[in-house]
């Protein structure tokens, strides 16, 4: 596990930097706490890229949700308070969303990777129209304190994030279901002539994340009591980072949910180490970006790939 | 070939709606980064209430952060509109005020920007550049840890913030905070580092700070959305109310936070009069009520007077600014100047 030792790694690394500091039981819980919504979001996208499919429409998908969201619990702006029914119905919104960049990709014929960028930008635009750029404050005083909460020292989006990516970890290992998406990311053409109905299983790969998207929003939200059309700013890149550092293909068909557990942890690591080593924020970036080049380089599938574009 | 009749058709449909929806008047140009931001929003609604007061077809062009859009909506409107119009820019990037300054000099326009330019680019350069205004970061970062340093006794640990590292406005409001900073020898800077204006980002980054500095006695933030993730960090830890946060623009969740006494201080600047006092500047030099070749070089750069908020006096700011609409005279011109801009 290439993944255990990279984890190891970083510890190791910002450990030694910080003269043990990074490794203190305060800073591996605020870890875990900060590990918790992008372990969630990661999850949501491995999906898709375990089925050889991208999802780019992450932060639009988000946004949208979490104006929805905000106009649903109790706010300054109108007299809705539908309190813990939020959930379900953003979670509905999200799908709806998703199973449309399904459709896009099956029915409409369209590379994944094209269809959810245009689908961002839409559901980003969206959000705008709604929210009219406003911040929307969460009044009802219960969303916060649970999502900050701890069990035993362990924050709650993370046991929620784990619960998860446990449930996604069953479906793919246990599930006719999970077996069909390994078949597709695979080989699609073969898939197909073995007579597995690709289209249905995309579609609901597809609405499956967006759901996923919903919760994080509603988590995102909720963390800070107040919801705005850029709530989703900011998130694909790193959740797209641990896809690929989790050991993740991304040519499709290799890799789980352990897979993304690992790469969020290592990427949030690495970002709360750095940040306490004080390095400069213009590095910061560009570890970033190193790291996913890099990652990518090494679980990439060239054979899969005739021509790279 | 179907396709292509298809395409036609919504062409034609696009064209004959743009052809009937012309209106009459001048096009006032509201050029800035987004709609998505309070700050931004209420700039169109002041450009908006402007455009209204004179009978002016307002028109909103949102860059969404591309300098190239941003040009490019920009000469769309003046092909459209010829000299009957006026603009009102934020500029995206500093620079990108060259090509735009070219392509409305070129088009006879008359044009105010905000905020960002280069230093070396001088407005009075240009026959048709009426203003550069900026409200003063360095003041700004200044009174904002003023605030915070007295509160805390003078004495203490504090974290900073900073907005997007390139942003002049962001190196200045830091600017004002190295310089209180120097004045007050109890005050220890214990960390800084960027959440690049974004409020999640400001959250994550508080966290970190906290492991590493849990006796830090205040939070300075370049913007207001950074010090209401900051404090809401803050709350998770059970501090806030406890460590007070500032920041600067003014939004109304931070009066809301000043209000409560979890916040110290904000400089609002006041998007709403940038919206319609850009029109109203560019307006007065296109009908002749102001010579452009008689008017000072202090105001064709200067800046801006902004509201000081803290918690002495965060109320009325609310009563006037959030509640209200304050009253301005839009042919009061200069009203809110302060000092010139070399």
């Amino acid at each position: 596990m290439g993944q255990v030792l990279a984890l190891a790694f970083v510890l190791l690394l910002f450990g030694l930097g910080t003269r043990g500091f990074f490794l203190s039981p305060k800073n591996l819980s605020t870890i875990l706490s900060l590990a918790g919504i992008p372990l969630i979001i990661c999850l949501a996208i491995h999906q898709v890229v375990l089925i050889g499919a991208m999802d780019l429409s992450t932060e639009g998908i988000i946004s949208l949700c979490a104006v929805v969201a905000g106009f649903l619990i109790r706010n300054p702006f109108n007299a809705l308070d539908l309190g813990f029914w939020t959930v379900p119905l953003v979670l509905a919104l999200g799908a709806a969303a998703g199973s449309l960049n399904g459709l896009l990709n099956t029915k409409v014929r369209m590379p994944s990777f094209i269809s959810t960028l245009g689908m961002w930008w839409v559901a980003q635009g969206v959000a705008v129209i709604l929210g009219r750029g406003n911040a929307v404050k969460m009044l009802d005083p219960r969303f916060q304190p649970f999502t900050n909460g701890e069990v035993a020292g362990i924050p709650i989006t993370m046991l929620l994030a784990l619960g998860l990516g446990a449930l996604l970890l069953v479906l793919q290992r246990s599930t006719r279901l999970g077996k069909f998406m390994y078949a597709i990311g695979g080989d699609e053409a073969l898939a197909r002539q073995a007579g597995i109905r690709v289209d249905r299983v995309k579609v609901l790969v597809f609405t499956l994340t967006g759901a996923i998207y919903g919760l994080a929003a509603i988590l995102l939200i909720s963390r800070l009591a107040s919801s705005n059309p850029r709530a989703g700013n900011g998130l694909l890149f790193p959740a797209m980072t641990a896809v690929a550092v989790g050991g993740v293909s991304l040519s499709g068909g290799i890799g789980g949910a352990v897979n993304a557990v690992f790469g969020t942890l290592i990427v949030t690591a690495l970002n709360n180490g750095m940040v306490l080593m004080k390095i400069s924020p213009y590095v910061q970036n560009a570890v970033n970006g190193i790291v996913l080049i890099a990652a990518v380089a090494l679980t990439l599938n060239r054979k899969k790939l005739g021509i790279i574009k | 070939m179907k396709r292509a009749l298809a395409i036609l058709c919504l062409v034609a449909l696009v064209g004959a709606g743009a052809a009937f929806g012309q209106a009459q008047g001048v096009f006032m140009g509201t050029a800035i980064r987004s709609l998505e931001n309070p700050y931004h929003a209420v700039w169109a609604r002041g450009g908006q209430a402007f455009a209204d007061s004179v009978g002016g077809v307002h028109v909103i062009q949102t860059c969404e952060g591309s300098s190239e859009k941003q040009l490019n909506d920009i000469k769309a409107l003046v092909a459209k509109a010829g000299k009957d119009a006026v603009f009102c820019i934020d500029p995206n990037e500093s620079p990108n005020i060259i090509p735009i300054a070219k392509a409305l000099e070129a088009a006879g326009v008359y044009y105010v920007s905000w905020w960002n330019k280069p230093e070396n680019v001088k407005a009075w350069d240009y026959p048709h550049w009426v203003a550069h205004v900026a409200f003063d970061g360095i003041s700004a970062g200044e009174f904002a840890a003023n605030v915070l340093f007295k509160k805390m006794g003078g004495k203490g640990k504090v974290v900073a913030i900073k907005g997007m590292l390139a942003n002049s406005i962001a190196i200045d409001r830091y600017k004002g905070l190295e310089n209180i900073l120097a004045k007050n020898p109890g005050i220890k800077l214990v960390a800084s580092d960027t959440a690049e204006w974004d409020r999640t980002k400001a959250f994550e980054k508080m966290k970190s700070f906290l492991v590493a500095n849990p006796d830090v006695g205040g939070v300075w933030a370049a913007n207001d959305n950074m010090a209401l993730g900051a404090l809401e960090a803050l709350r998770a830890a059970d501090l806030a109310g406890k460590v007070l946060v500032t920041g600067c623009d003014g939004i109304s969740e931070m009066l809301d936070a000043i209000a409560a006494g979890e916040a110290a201080a904000t400089v609002l600047n006041d998007s709403f009069w940038q919206g319609g006092m850009g029109l109203a500047l560019a307006l007065a030099a296109k009908t002749g009520k102001i010579d452009l070749k008689k008017t000072p070089k202090e105001k064709r750069q200067y800046f801006a007077r902004a509201v000081e908020v803290s918690q002495d006096n965060v109320k009325e700011v609310i009563a006037t600014y959030v509640k209200g609409t304050p009253k301005y005279d839009w042919n009061d011109l200069y009203a809110f100047y302060v000092r010139a801009m070399p």
